[in-house]
């Protein structure tokens, strides 16, 4: 497939086409929102708890999306914790992915005992619920960004190394390879030149539908007080501070929780036209 | 096929082994020396020593593991450090709840997601497919955390129709049911509306029209049966989701199940209690999985020629 047909069904796909305006929005704002903000983040003010949204009436200085209970701007810390989410969602899919390509393209090579043990402990590992390792294993070392994206990382290299495996052993057999080998490759130049080119179809597929779940268990693990630690903000956390002031207060959760909701729309929309346009046989 | 089943019966012995063995280390990852987190701060250096040997801890792992494995066997899940009471007595307490949850929750789900998957793989490309993926795609892309405090500022706040937390009669459990099980509605819908497109495309269904046979019953007598196999296996892995998520759900409601106690565990850095937890949920989870492949080699035909 060349570039220029990848172009054309990209126009076609509608998926692709609003997840990636979602996508890009998301991205522009974490990128410049340290240069828009005007208030501090962090900056509790308690004469100004609980402000309701006074969108532009008093332009971008005003409260736009109002206050928390802490007197906190609420947009600002959307925009503060987006950039967190984004962050940790791209650090923990590539390094997801990597792992899991390198396991997987070892394992699918080599075969025999290698292959075994991986997908054993993959298997081992899968038997685990994700989210319950997650928290059993947070709040086990603490709650830190690091230790969060180690478990996240940690809970999701199966599924890439599966995907993986089972394309590098269709690859290991088919001609090139064998003429390349007779040519006196080495393995290592026969995996990663030669097969891992060709596995990355499904590797961006997977990668691209990832970032929605890795987005989701975050906000859940922030919502539980496992996630991103306080006072920085995120998502979940914002909608785990606003659950006592539904009945006076329901915009400190209404905002996170909208913005939360549109953004893992935005990557699924986003990972469906992906998979649509690079791999059309599975589209219904 | 037997064999196959004796086959998947050794497997699942394997992964639970393995799970065991991760929920073990998971407690020596533990920061601070547990025995020291038992006794009195101003506790001497003896009887630091001499907890350990009480505990075992000075001990070769391995033979740590041995004898807990041997517990854990006789039903001996450790003692909570804050409840001061036996974990598998907790656990025990507290699972009924969470099952009822978590069947109800998959019950409402297949519920709604079979006819709807149904329907829109029937009536691909109109109105009604429609309707279905963007169902899907919401339900997949809806976090339970906002899904469940959405549902409590509508039904709750703002309608006072239902009530917002607590386990009390049928209708606190419709608000959890619904957060839990909205995302594997989604999920089935997409699965069971892309089997439907799958079989009815098969040679086999074409020839049942060609004999006449009406569509309704071409559909759910030929297609549907079909259509439906896949689905079952995921049903199945996404319990492990569904336990996961449980954690979530009856933080938002109070729901008093194995969520709440996890969350109460970690707060009261009850690691043991912890360890218990997880070991107890993988363990379900895998049995689930199994009793899932034992029911797919009697509902598939061709997994008996195996």
């Amino acid at each position: 497939m060349n570039g220029k047909e990848v172009l054309r069904r990209m126009r076609k796909s509608n998926f692709f086409l609003a997840g990636a305006i979602i996508v890009a929005f998301i991205i522009i704002m974490a990128l410049i929102s340290p240069g828009i903000i005007v208030h501090n983040p962090i900056g509790t003010d308690l004469t100004k708890r609980l402000v309701p949204p006074e969108f532009l009436a008093r332009g971008w200085h005003g409260y736009v999306l109002g206050t928390d209970p802490l007197g906190q701007d609420i947009l600002t810390r959307l925009l503060i914790g987006g950039r967190m989410s984004l962050m940790i969602s791209i650090i923990v899919v590539l390094a997801t992915a990597f792992l899991g390509t390198i396991l997987g393209v070892v394992s699918g090579f080599y075969g025999k005992t290698v292959d075994m043990v991986i997908m054993r402990i993959a298997d081992i590992q899968m038997s685990i619920p994700p989210t319950v390792l997650a928290i059993a294993v947070i709040a086990v070392l603490g709650t830190s960004i690091t230790n969060l994206i180690i478990v996240l990382v940690i809970t999701g290299w199966p599924s890439y190394t599966r995907v993986v495996r089972s394309n590098v052993m269709v690859m290991r057999n088919v001609e090139f390879i064998q003429a390349s080998r007779a040519l006196g490759s080495s393995n290592i130049r026969i995996m990663f030149t030669q097969i891992l080119p060709n596995v990355l179809t499904a590797l961006i597929i997977l990668m691209s539908q990832n970032f929605g779940r890795i987005i989701l268990i975050e906000a859940s693990m922030s919502f539980l007080g496992l996630g991103v630690p306080l006072p920085t903000p995120s998502w979940g956390s914002m909608i785990s501070e606003g659950r006592e002031y539904l009945t006076t207060a329901p915009w400190v959760v209404i905002a996170p929780g909208c913005t939360l909701m549109l953004a893992v729309l935005g990557f699924n929309f986003l990972g469906d036209g992906v998979r649509d346009i690079l791999d059309p046989k599975s589209k219904h | 096929m037997f064999r196959y089943i004796l086959k998947r019966l050794g497997y699942t012995v394997f992964v639970i082994i393995g799970v065991s063995i991760i929920t073990f280390l998971l407690l020596k990852l533990a920061p601070g020396d547990p025995a020291r987190l038992m006794l009195p701060e101003n506790a001497t250096e003896e009887q630091v020593q001499a907890m350990h040997v009480r505990l075992g801890l000075d001990k070769p792992l391995y033979e740590q593991y041995w004898s807990y494995m041997n517990n854990v066997l006789h039903g001996d899940l450790g003692t909570s450090l804050f409840f001061v009471k036996p974990n598998a007595q907790l656990i025990a307490e507290r699972f009924p709840a969470t099952m009822k949850l978590a069947f109800s929750a998959i019950a409402l789900s297949l519920i709604i997601a079979i006819p709807l998957g149904v329907t829109a793989g029937v009536k691909k490309g109109t109105a009604a497919d429609f309707f279905a993926m963007l169902f899907a795609l919401f339900g997949q892309s809806m976090s339970s955390v906002w899904l469940g405090i959405l549902l409590i500022l509508i039904f709750a706040v703002k309608l006072r129709v239902l009530p917002a937390m607590g386990s009390a009669g049928i209708q606190s459990m419709i608000l959890p049911c619904v957060t839990m099980g909205f995302s594997l509605a989604a999920l089935v819908t997409r699965m069971v509306r892309s089997g439907m497109i799958d079989v009815l495309q098969e040679d086999y269904i074409t020839a049942t029209y060609a004999r006449g046979i009406s569509p309704r019953k071409v559909i759910f007598k030929y297609a549907f049966r079909n259509a439906m196999l896949p689905t079952i296996t995921i049903v199945g892995m996404e319990v492990g989701m569904l336990l996961g998520g449980s954690v979530v759900t009856e933080r938002i409601f109070g729901w008093p199940g194995i969520g709440s106690l996890t969350i109460q565990a970690i707060g009261m850095r009850d690691f043991p209690l912890v360890q218990s937890i997880l070991l107890v949920i993988s363990t379900i989870f895998v049995l689930v999985n199994l009793i899932v492949d034992i029911i797919y080699t009697f509902v598939d035909p061709r997994m008996k020629l195996e």
